[in-house]
Parts: structure tokens; sequence; C-alpha cells
């Protein structure tokens, strides 16, 4: 099988690394996306920004920022996924919970068959989105509102009348939603799941702090689900190594973060920079650009991109082709996994310390 | 390689030393002056030559500090109105600036079973230091059961064991023994006899059972405590209650200033630092850090989640974190520490009247709690207040007057020597570590040394070391790095009864229908080469 590719012709992976060491070496405002890959490829790719001023972003980065964006203006009540199983008698849904976020519901907080026999614990779902009302029957969850827009006017009222504040109107009767509100309040431990993805921030943050409110007289928390490709664990590492989050980039020598200004579509489509290295080791998930500035791509097998890659390497997946280290939804921490089918195939973090040990020295450059 | 470092003032208290010497390096270890000549020889006349020091509890790394660090990107250096030369706040500058003011050995205190290999990646990414993890067990649900149940001594040592084991620790600590459990079931206020509803245990009792098995085990560290009832007025008498329970074995109250607190004067907050003084300086067995607090900006985090629920309205900013988290959980609340603030004021005089009034520097032990009193580059402002009564002075007539009138500290005239400092910050943490391989300048010792300017200016003099060795490498010159390596984490791994493995293993597939595979460090995630140490067992 094929593994490396220059200009979409297959090439031994020592001449594809040394091609790619070749294109860094040449480029000044080099980005870093996608960043699907275990906590070695994420610490390699950091290190790599560092020492040539790139910026770095990840695919989900749009998901993992409003859940921070509202951490880092208030105050926010979190649980994980194993104590909200094990903990929680009321669930409260909230907004549309799809792809990987409906995975991670059925599986870690709904799904075991330990859960569902555990208590009478009861669940209530906000604004579902009228597509998932029957997903919503099937695992026992009572519907209160239903379209997605009705959300944050539905939360707004939810939020003053659990707090004795006059509510005005919503998308329900004064009578549901004082019943609702009730219902919070007498929970023993309750938990607020959404999914990052579908919500904005401004309803997060309402959400967190209904959250917070409830906590007055009861306990309730709140469970945040984890966008995919090791994004949360991404995150940590770059919170250890840089102090901040992606988008971020080293361009000054400080790290900056700012989530605007190093988004990395923002970036190469304002044409910004003039490389871009793409990784994505769990998915063969191509980057979204049309006309991105050469690219080094190392993906997952069989990626098929919209304009081809200048070096293209295919890299094996974390706890699959070797061993890794990432985010593991089911408890919210970081676990190592050992390979299940372990093969030759590079890890980011080999191909990317290959490529930045042929990477010239940026010594030559003249501020 | 054979280095000397020749004619400075060599303060070895471990080995009695306090005077004009060499000191010689062979490779990475400290030997007796050999007949040879030196292949490297450094000139310490007129510096002071200590081992390189070792911090007992300073949470630099894992979950609760990326957490924070991500709550509050205002405090990276990047923020700031011009960017300094100041890399941010990451596990790299923490490395950095630890191994410029001589220290070569961290804990970080408060590691939840569940998130260690999160702190060991971190922690293998923080340069040139050593470091070592506590395990926090005391509101976990296996362990609670095993009281509630009455369980055998040795099940309860077995889990213990596997808990060390599996997380790389080097000891373990308890907060607020069975307060965060209780949280859970909506208690608001949890003290020392308090009872956890779901398990009717008290803090008592899980103190008392860790303590024990922490000994029995024979884990050189003993139990390290965080009490209940943190930063509460009238709180000492908690901490009185719990040095009193002590009884026999030994024990380590952590952050002790943060339960110095009394109930006098108007606003019915005071220091009572004298009285747990004393009863530090009567009970043999227990050894204390101080957790000092010092003024300005910085961030609570604690796995003390009942108080950091309550403390959430005094944040600022006014932001915050809580997690309810399966073993443990964390609070993570900013705070900004004012000089004009009363209790404040008296915050920073406990803590420094505990450092003046317990006689014995084996058993006190400098801390900042960092961040929580204050961060750890602190430390020399800190070096500099205890060796000076001239310089508190100045600090306290800038202060509160009523602050200060509730507290001793006027009156205290002691001033600490080179030689208390070397006992507080070298070789008494080593020794309540069970590290006998440094913390000293003996032969067979770790060649960790730091030297130092010998200035009349204490903070300028333990800011920037003159020479920093770690393993024999010189890795700092004129307080700045010359050098990066990786160092190691120092992990106990007492025996067990095998038997517990299987029942871990049942227990996490009952309870939460997974395997029990993530709670492990395994050695090949760290990537580096021999990323631990391990401490024999007595």
């Amino acid at each position: 099988m094929e593994r490396a590719w220059i200009s979409g012709k297959p090439t031994p992976l020592d001449a594809a690394i040394a091609e790619a060491a070749k294109l860094i070496g040449a480029s000044t405002r080099i980005l870093i996306a996608g960043l699907g890959t275990d906590i070695a490829g994420a610490r390699a790719a950091i290190s790599l920004a560092q020492r040539t001023g790139a910026t770095i972003d990840h695919m989900n980065s749009e998901s993992v920022l409003r859940n921070l964006d509202v951490m880092r203006s208030s105050g926010v009540m979190m649980t994980t996924a194993t104590e909200c199983h094990v903990r929680a008698d009321t669930l409260l849904l909230a907004g549309p919970l799809r792809g990987t976020a409906r995975d991670q519901l059925l599986q870690n907080v709904i799904g075991s068959e330990q859960a569902k026999n555990r208590d009478r614990r009861r669940i209530i779902w906000l604004c579902p989105g009228r597509d998932l009302l029957t997903f919503a029957d099937t695992v026992g969850a009572t519907p209160i509102g239903r379209k997605q827009e009705d959300l944050p006017g539905l939360l707004a009222t939810l939020r003053a009348d659990v707090a004795g504040r006059p509510a005005g109107k919503s998308c329900v009767s004064l009578k549901r939603l004082r019943q609702v509100s009730a219902f919070l309040k007498q929970s023993r431990f309750g938990t607020a799941v959404w999914s990052s993805a579908e919500l904005d921030p401004v309803v997060i943050e309402m959400l967190c702090g209904l959250v917070g409110d409830l906590n007055a007289t009861t306990r309730f928390s709140g469970l945040p689900l984890a966008p995919e490709d090791n994004a949360i664990g991404v995150l940590h590492v770059c919170s250890w190594m840089t102090g901040l989050p992606m988008r971020t980039s080293f361009a000054r020598g400080v790290s900056q973060h700012d989530p605007w200004l190093f988004d990395s579509s923002r970036l190469v489509t304002s044409g910004e920079v003039d490389c871009v290295v793409w990784i994505s080791a769990y998915r063969s998930e191509p980057p979204p650009w049309r006309r991105p500035p050469p690219m080094i791509a190392l993906t997952a097998p069989g990626t098929a991109f919209v304009t081809p890659a200048h070096v293209h390497i295919t890299v094996g997946c974390p706890g699959i082709d070797h061993f890794g280290v990432h985010h593991f939804a089911a408890t919210g921490t970081l676990a190592a996994f050992a390979a299940t089918q372990p093969s030759e195939t590079i890890s980011v973090a080999e191909a990317i310390t290959r490529i930045a040990a042929a990477t010239p020295e940026p010594g030559g450059r003249s501020c | 390689m054979l280095t000397r470092i020749s004619g400075g003032h060599v303060i070895d208290p471990a080995n009695q030393r306090d005077g004009r010497g060499d000191v010689w390096i062979r490779d990475d270890r400290i030997i007796d002056s050999p007949n040879e000549e030196a292949d490297v020889t450094f000139d310490a006349a007129g510096k002071i030559v200590m081992a390189g020091a070792i911090d007992v509890h300073s949470h630099i790394a894992g979950w609760n500090v990326d957490t924070a660090r991500l709550l509050l990107p205002e405090y990276q250096s990047a923020a700031a109105p011009r960017p300094s030369e100041r890399k941010g706040w990451s596990a790299l500058e923490t490395g950095h600036l630890y191994a410029t003011m001589g220290f070569t050995t961290v804990v970080e205190p408060a590691v939840a079973p569940h998130y260690a290999l999160h702190a060991h990646l971190e922690l293998a990414d923080t340069p040139i230091i050593d470091k070592a993890t506590l395990a926090v067990l005391g509101n976990d649900d296996y362990l609670l059961r095993l009281l509630h149940d009455n369980e055998s001594e040795a099940a309860f040592e077995d889990y213990v064991a596997w808990i060390l084991e599996m997380s790389r620790s080097l000891g373990i600590k308890v907060v607020n023994a069975g307060g965060v459990a209780a949280f859970k079931d909506n208690v608001r206020a949890f003290s020392f006899d308090d009872v956890v509803p779901a398990f009717g245990l008290s803090s008592r009792r899980i103190v008392k059972a860790l303590q024990r098995a922490v000994s029995s085990l024979g884990v050189p560290h003993p139990l390290h405590v965080h009490c209940n009832n943190l930063g509460l007025a009238g709180n000492f008498e908690t901490a009185l209650t719990t040095i009193a329970a002590a009884e026999e074995l030994p024990l380590h109250l952590a952050h002790l200033q943060f339960y110095g607190y009394g109930k006098e004067g108007d606003r019915k907050f005071s220091s009572a630092a004298a009285q747990l003084a004393e009863a530090v300086n009567r009970t043999a067995n227990v050894t204390v850090d101080v957790g000092q607090v010092m003024f300005g900006p910085t961030v609570t985090i604690s796995l003390d989640v009942l108080r950091q629920f309550n403390a959430r309205t005094q944040a600022r900013p006014k932001k915050w974190l809580i997690l309810d988290g399966d073993t443990n959980g964390v609070g993570i609340v900013p705070y900004n520490y004012r000089r004009s603030d009363f209790y404040n004021a008296v915050q920073w005089a406990v803590g420094l009247e505990l450092f003046l009034l317990i006689n014995d520097p084996w058993r006190v032990f400098f801390t900042t709690d960092h961040p929580n009193g204050a961060p750890f580059t602190s430390y020399p402002e800190i070096f500099a207040l205890l060796m000076s009564r001239d310089l508190r002075a100045n600090w306290m007539s800038e202060l509160p007057a009523e602050a200060m009138a509730v507290t001793t500290l006027p009156s205290i005239t002691r001033e600490y020597s080179l030689h208390e400092i070397a006992v507080m910050t070298r070789a008494a943490p080593a020794k309540l570590l069970g590290l006998t391989d440094r913390g000293h300048l003996g032969p067979g010792a770790v060649a960790d040394i730091a030297v130092y300017d010998d200035l009349t200016d204490r903070v300028r003099m333990f800011r920037a070391a003159a020479l920093v060795f770690k393993d024999g490498d010189l890795v700092v010159r004129d307080g700045h790095v010359t050098r990066y390596r990786w160092g190691r984490a120092l992990a106990v791994a007492p025996a067990r009864d095998r038997a517990i493995d299987r029942r871990m293993k049942d227990y996490y597939a009952e309870r939460y229908g997974l395997s029990d595979e993530f709670v492990k460090v395994p050695v090949y995630a760290l990537s580096r080469p021999e990323p631990f140490v391990f401490v024999p067992c007595r």
C-alpha cells in the first residue's frame, strides 16, 4: 500500500519527509491545522509551531471555544460522564445532540444497562429540534419545546422562574414552565447535558447560569459533550505547553491567542499563510478549503482532498495502529490506549519529529 | 566527569556542615574529595552552597492547573499591554523558574487518581526539576464503601497500594475528608466529626484509616492532610482537633496558614497562629507546611470542592469553575490578595507567625500552596521576610494597623538563619518524603546543588542562583537557564495482595461499565527514557 505522495505521485516516505521539511524551511507563515491527533502528535506539532513561529488551530476549535468563552467569562459547574452516570437522578438535555454527541449520550450517559436500571432517572430535553423528537422518545426523554430556535427564550424564562423572578413568554405555557422548574429544583443531583457544536455561547452561558442558580438549594452540574478528534486532549496540551488554547500563534516569539485572528479558515481564505500542515489521524478528513497554499497533509488512509496536498503522508490511528493517549469522553480524562491492530504506519508524532529534524534551523532569516 | 565547587560556604544540615569547603561531583553524584584533579572547577568563594531545594506542596501540573490557565488567559504575559520576555505560564516556564531559584524537586500534591496520567504527561514536559505526585483519596466511592462495609485493614491497604502504583504517586493526600463526597449530597458545611450522609462515615474515621494504611504500607511520606473548614473564621479549632487526632502516628498538615483563624476582634477574624504553633511544637509526630499568602492576583486551585464552591462568590475576576469529579473533583477560583484588605493582611501575618513561632525548622515546611497563597515565584520575598525583622516591620507599616493588632507578628523578633532556611527547604523535605538521595551534600547524594551569591539583598540572592546543578549537569548560571534536560518523577510501589487487581477490574466494570485500564499510567505513554524512579518503602 502506498503511504506517501508528492504532488499526487507515490513516493518513498523518506522523500516525502524531506520534501515536507524543505517546504517548511522555505515558508515564513505556517499554519498547523486540523490537529486531529493524540497527545504525542499534538506535542510534536506544537513544538514545531514554536520553533517555526507558526500558528496552531484544531478542526473543532469552534466547539471548544464556545464552552471556553463561557468558562472564561463567568462561573461554570461541571461534572464527568462517569459521575453523571452513577449519580444523576435528573438529566436536562439542551438543544440538538447529533453525531459524536449523540453517541456519547447513548454510550456514556444513558445507554448502559446499569444506568437504565439504576434508578428512576428522569430526562427532560429542552428544544431537541424537530428531527430529534423520535430519538428523544427512544431514550425516554420528555421534550419541552421543540424547535432549536426556541431554546434561548425557553432557557431565559426557565432561569427566571427557577430564580423566582417573573418569567416572560416562551414556547411553552407558564404552567408547563412552572412544572419544569419545580421538577429541576426537586432533583437531588441533576446534570445539564449539551453539545457546544449546536449551541451559541450565549445559550451555553444561560444554561450554565441556570445550573449555578439551581445550586442555591440543590445539587446540579453540567456535562458538555466532547467534540471529536481529541479536541479536548489537544486543548490541554496547548494549555500546558503554551498557557493558552488553540488558535494561538508563535509568530512574535511569545504565545498569542486570538479566536478570530488565528482561525485557520480565516487565515487560509485571506491568504495570510504560505504553508499549511493539516493533521487528521482519527478520520480521513480533508481540509475544508478550496485553494489552500502549499500543504503538507498527515491523514488517515483514504483521505480525498478537494485540492491535492503538495506532500501527503498516511498516518496511523492512535489506539489502533500504535499506542496513543487521548481524551476519553467516558471519563473526561486523558487515557492511554494500546494498539489494537499494530502496524508499521507512521504516527503523527514520528512524522512531525522526522520532518522537524530535517527542517533547517531558521537562523538564516533576518527579522 | 569530575567537577569541583571550590571554596564556598557549604550549608548542609543533614551532614552537619556549615563552613567553607569544597563539594565534589563525579558524573551525577556527590562524592568525597578525591585525590584527583577536577575536570572542571567552579570558584564559589564568597558564595553559599546548598543542596537543591525541595518543594513539598505546589500545584504545578494536571487537569486542574491546565484548566486554571484556560480560565485565566489574562494571566499570560501575552495578554499584558506590552508582552514581556516571559514565555507565559507553561510547564516549560515552571521548570525554568524553579530551577533558577535553585529548586530541583517539586511535589504536585493534588492528583485525583483518574487524572494521574494527565498530570504525569505534563510533569514529563516540565524540564530540569524532578517531581512527584500525591494521589488524593478519601472522597472516592471505593474507599468509602470499604470503610462503610467494615472491610479488613488489609483490604483497605491493598486498595491504597493499588492506587499508589496505578497513579505512580509518592504518597497519599486527603482533601476535606468526606466533605467533597458529602457536597454531592448537598451538604454545605463539614467538620471533622460530621458524617458523609451516603456512607455514615466521619471525616475522622477516613483520616485515621488512611493515616494507618499509609504508615502500615511503609510509605515514607506520612498522610498529607488538607483539613476541613479551610479559610473559615474560627477554624483553628478544626486544625487543633486534627492535630490531636494524629495520636502516635505521623501526620502532615498542608497549608496550615489557611487554618490559623480565630474569631477575636471587631471583625470576628483574628490570628490563631500562636495556638496552632504551640500545638505543633508539642506534637513531635506532626509536620506542617505553611501556605504563605503574599499580595497580588492569583488563582486558587483546590480539590476541596465544597470550600471552593462556597468561595466562588469572592472570585476576582468574577469567574470560576467547579468540577464534581468521580474520585474527587476540583474548584478553581481566581482571587486577589490585597494589602489594604483587613482579612488578607491577617492571612499574610498568620503564615509568617507560623514560620516564626514553630520552633523546629525540621517540622515546618516552606510553601505558598502555589498558586493558592501566592505564586512560587514569590519565594525569594518570603525568605527575605523570614530572615529580617526590619523588613517585616517595613511591610507591616504599610498594612492595616487593625489587622496587625489581631496577630502576634509585630512582637516576634526571630530571624531565620541561612542554616535554618537550608533545613526547611532541603534537609527536612527530603526526610519528610523519604528521599535519602537528595536534600543533602553527602557522598552518594544526587548532585542537585544550588550556589547563591551571598547578598544582603536576600530577594535578589534567592531569585537568581549563581549556579544550579541537576544530576551533576550545570543547568543555571547567573540566574539564567543554560541547559534544558528532563527530570523524572519519584514514586512508591508498596507490596500488595494482587487479588486487589481483580477486585478493581470488577469494580470499574460494575460501577462504570468500563475497563480499569484508564486509571493506569503506563511508562510507555510518557515518551521519556526512564520517567520514574522508585523510592523504597520502609
